[in-house]
């Protein structure tokens, strides 16, 4: 089973990350100063680890703009900003087991035009990085508001 | 019929009502007593229990999403005004208002109208036009962004279905929510903030309808906190049919073909679910996610089939699943079908899950035996899923086979007329409307009052949702939601206007589509909210260029619970205007949908939603280079106003903003606004409007103002020039804000005034100022010592920092 992480790479905005700052500045919280977005997928299969860098690559990432690690390990300085001086959490949301993940299904068949042609099953998952002093009350109101719909995703804080 | 491991007996034959009740409850089946009677009675004539696969297919087909069980009741309807009582019963509702209508109206260019997924009218002399729009309001509430997707999937499909299959050409889309700018805390526990089912509801329509490659074009959106907990999603499309292509039929024998995306379990009890109010514990599994990219498959395909005569009948798999779509199509045949060859998403599904599921993105088709290989292959090559799953009889019955055991056996008479009508009480007590105090400002309260106005929620501009549609793919849109000098200056169009010329060569016709809506009115009086939306809806369409004599309308009622006498008693007012509006304007319904049931809990308090309902209007017109924008275009032009403004400020955003008690709401005067209806499209016709906008929210003082700032030039009104109602006198303030009904302002060249005041002859309408070159909007009144003077730029910056996300 490989975990894919797609990192956007120095120096380029992380425009979801910057939707999702305003989102939660837009419900009235303000300890929040930076958040970063990265795509999680979990590839569970056949596959060898060579064949889970190029899915990566390849597939799941854009060269230019973004990086990538698989099972954590990357060949890249991949972390994309430097670290604030201040608390990071880190919340990961998946869907439900039952739930149509389209992503997912699109996914599974273009690695398979990729030529990979293995029995696979693959998860899409979200990693939020939240910048910022937040109590853990604060940090589920943020998860439950506006990260995870809990009717059909689950969450982690990590 | 025997108990197996996935398909179980459910012993109803000596249940007490008490527990016929419990059963439809536990199994969120959402019937009544009187049903779940019907059911045990039937099965008590054929000796035997019902399995969970009958049980919940009756659930589905009787449910009030597919049968529409309240309009289609029995309405003991009492209206009281003042002393007086006025009783009278309905036995169908929708068949003695709305559909009475288009019956009486017999319009020769009605081609296919409330039998079909969508209404059809005359496009030219081999080509329809469909429309429908549909409601997709609870499963929004619950996941916003899936929510919305399936509403605008689930409408395309219609469009797919209707005949042998209509081309989508465009969407639409009108929403209402709460106040987005809500204090979090304020939110009742467990629903999502308004703000994130805003954001949530405009991506999804943005992300199913642009990756279809079906423009949306038109829409609106409401803010009321009576939406807070129970958003309205109402999704429209609008496609374009061969005439030989509008009716369908299928023949016993024909096989059962399914197309599409997988089975899983999806949006179980969808159709049911719809009729239950919103709480905490709403149920997980009717959430449904949408895939867009399947459909689209689905789409292009199967108008190569439709074209090479593959298939007898076709119709899209909506709430109640298969059950449902086959039940449709084999409602005067029969049909078996093997359950076990439903393609699934997953293993593990209960015959009556995958009877029922409501997963997106699936058709089904009744293909003549002799077609069998050709179409399969032919889906096949775009990669698209097609499997037969069992054919129509000529039994009448509908079997339902799962892994060699009859798991289903029932008459298609009972399943689809068998549900007893339920008689329902409906009060409306009418509301007294009192003239409010006369409202007295002076030229800077007007000024104050003019910028809220424009920054008020339901006025200002909606550019940060419009912009995040592709409202061009296709190349065919003509007249755009937004209109102005550039993209940093734009105004709001009236009308969508769609140019078919990809799909009808060397056509120079076109398509009008619009809307009204008004919830605010229907909060005093629904009567005059319905008509009201009913004109506005035409008006809007007229003010591009639409031709009035040519026009059809669909409605879709969004209303609380019908249970409560008071709110169906308001329902029935509203289907009444509709009838008379209809009969008034010379327009037919073709076709509609209702939702009722949108109540929800808070604390253990229920709440029905303010009402709403949205007329959607649609239009055939002869050339698409005769239609106009609302920005004024030349210094010099003079300006008209047509229609008379009345003292009618109820429910309007006036009134909101000052928090005015009383206050008639607007009237609809249909001899009159026809008249000047007809006129516009001679006048633009003949080339003698530069311009034209409806004034609705907001009244005079908004439109000109829209029309000035989307064009970055002054204005200079007269205000003693509007003409007003005679009995009484109205303040300058009531002339600017009042929302008069049958209104438009027109813009004219100098040399052309003749020749347009000619064609108004007889009609009101007075020269009220010109387009100024000095860039100031000023309404000055002399008579009254008012002068209200505003710069364009200043506007319309306000108007767009409302919703500036």
């Amino acid at each position: 089973m490989f975990k894919i992480e797609i990192l956007t790479k120095k120096g380029f905005k992380n425009s979801h990350g910057k939707h999702v700052l305003s989102d939660i500045t837009g419900i009235g919280i303000r300890n929040v100063i930076k958040v970063e977005y990265s795509p999680l997928y979990i590839i569970d299969g056949d596959i060898n680890f060579v064949e889970a860098k190029m899915i990566a690559s390849e597939l799941l990432s854009d060269k230019i703009i973004e990086t990538y690690t698989v099972n954590n390990h990357s060949e890249h300085d991949s972390k994309s900003t430097a670290t604030f001086n201040c608390a990071l959490f880190v919340v990961e949301v998946w869907y439900k087991t039952g739930v149509t993940d389209t992503v997912s299904e699109s996914v599974m068949k273009a690695v398979k035009d990729l030529g990979i042609i293995k029995e696979m099953k693959v998860k899409m998952g979200h990693k939020y990085y939240l910048y910022g002093k937040i109590s853990q009350t604060v940090l589920n109101n943020i998860a439950t508001k506006l990260l995870a719909n809990t009717l059909i995703q689950e969450y982690k804080i990590k | 019929m025997k108990s197996t491991t996935n398909c179980k007996i459910v012993k109803i034959l000596d249940l007490s009502d008490k527990q016929l009740l419990e059963l439809s409850r536990k199994n969120v089946l959402s019937l009544s007593l009187e049903e779940m009677k019907a059911i045990q009675n039937y099965f008590k004539k054929l000796k035997r229990n019902p399995t969970d696969v009958e049980i919940e297919t009756i659930a589905q087909t009787w449910s009030e999403h597919c049968k529409h069980k309240t309009l289609t009741g029995v309405i003991e309807y009492t209206e009281e005004k003042g002393s007086q009582k006025v009783r009278r019963t309905y036995r169908n509702l929708l068949k003695e208002t709305i559909f009475k209508a288009t019956v009486e109206l017999n319009k020769k260019w009605c081609l296919s109208v409330f039998k079909d997924n969508a209404g059809v009218i005359e496009f030219d002399s081999k080509n329809g036009v469909a429309f429908k729009v549909e409601t997709h309001n609870h499963p929004s509430a619950l996941e916003p962004y899936g929510g919305s997707a399936t509403g605008i999937g689930g409408v395309i499909r219609d469009i797919l279905g209707v005949g042998l299959g209509a081309k989508p050409l465009a969407n639409t889309d009108v929403f209402c929510f709460g106040n987005p700018n809500t204090v979090a805390s304020k939110v009742p526990e467990g629903m999502h903030h308004p703000k994130r089912i805003v954001k949530g509801v405009v991506s999804g329509v943005r992300d199913y309808g642009n990756r279809m490659g079906i423009p949306t074009v038109n829409g609106a959106v409401y803010f009321d906190d009576g939406y807070m907990a129970n958003p309205l999603v109402y999704c429209g499309t609008m496609g374009i049919i061969p005439k030989n292509k509008i009716e369908k039929k299928v023949n016993f024998g024909d096989l059962i073909l399914v197309v599409g995306g997988r089975t899983g379990r999806d949006g179980i009890h969808g159709a049911t679910f719809s009729s239950i109010q919103l709480d905490q514990e709403s149920d997980v599994t009717a959430v449904q996610i949408g895939n867009p990219i399947v459909e689209k498959k689905v789409l292009d395909v199967m108008l190569k089939a439709r074209n090479l005569n593959l298939y007898r009948a076709v119709t899209d798999c909506g709430a109640g699943g298969l059950s449902s779509a086959v039940g449709e199509l084999g409602e005067k045949t029969g049909a078996v079908v093997y359950l076990n060859k439903v393609p699934l998403k997953y293993q593990g599904l209960s015959p009556w899950e995958i009877w029922i599921s409501e997963a997106q993105e699936r058709m089904v088709f009744a293909v003549p035996p002799k077609n069998k290989k050709k179409i399969v292959e032919i889906f096949k090559k775009e990669n698209v899923e097609a499997v037969f799953i069992g054919e129509f009889t000529k039994d009448k019955k509908l079997t339902l086979i799962y892994n060699n055991d009859v798991v289903t056996s029932m008459d298609m008479k009972f399943l689809h007329d068998g549900v007893p009508k339920p008689t329902r009480l409906a009060v409306c007590k009418v509301k007294e409307e009192k003239e409010q105090k006369p409202v007295k400002m002076t030229s800077s309260e007007i000024s104050k009052a003019l910028r809220a106005s424009l920054a008020d929620l339901n006025v200002c501009s909606k550019e940060w949702i419009i912009r995040q549609y592709d409202h061009e793919v296709q190349g065919q849109t003509v007249i755009k939601p937004l209109q102005g000098n550039d993209i940093e200056v734009s105004g709001p169009g009236d009308a969508a206007v769609i140019f078919p010329y990809t799909v009808v060569r060397g056509t120079k016709k076109g398509i009008v589509l619009s809307n009204g809506l008004n919830p605010q009115y229907g909060k005093i009086n629904t009567y005059k909210m319905a008509a009201s939306a009913i004109e506005e809806a035409l008006r809007n369409a007229v003010a591009v260029g639409s031709d009035v004599e040519k026009m059809s309308i669909l409605d879709n009622f969004c209303w609380g619970n019908p249970n409560k006498p008071e709110i169906l008693g308001s329902l029935v007012r509203a289907a009444n205007a509709c009838y008379d509006m209809s009969k008034a304007f010379d327009v037919p319904f073709i076709s509609g949908k209702d939702s009722l049931h949108n109540e929800y809990s808070i604390g253990g308090k229920k709440y029905s939603i303010p009402p709403a309902l949205l007329i959607s209007a649609m239009g055939v017109i002869e050339n698409v280079a005769n239609t106009i924008t609302m920005p004024l275009k030349n210094n010099g032009n003079k300006i008209f106003v047509l229609g008379i403004t009345r003292d009618e400020l109820g429910g309007s955003v006036l009134a909101k903003i000052k928090n005015i008690k009383d206050g008639i709401v607007p009237n609809v005067y249909p001899k009159e606004s026809k008249e000047i209806m007809k006129r516009i499209y001679k006048a633009i016709n003949k080339n003698l409007i530069e311009s034209c906008h409806d004034c609705s929210e907001g009244g005079l003082a908004v439109a000109i103002s829209e029309m000035a700032f989307s064009a970055d030039r002054g204005v200079k009104i007269d205000i003693d020039a509007i003409k007003t109602e005679t009995i009484r006198s109205m303040t300058i303030a009531e002339i600017l804000f009042s929302e008069s009904n049958g209104r438009f302002i027109v813009e004219v060249y100098p040399d052309n005034e003749e020749k347009f005041q000619e064609i108004f002859n007889c009609t009101v309408f007075s020269k009220v100022g010109y387009v100024n070159d000095d860039k100031k909007i000023i309404f000055e009144s002399k008579k009254n010592k008012i002068k209200v003077q505003e710069d364009p730029e200043t506007l319309l910056k306000v108007w767009q920092s409302t919703m500036n996300w």
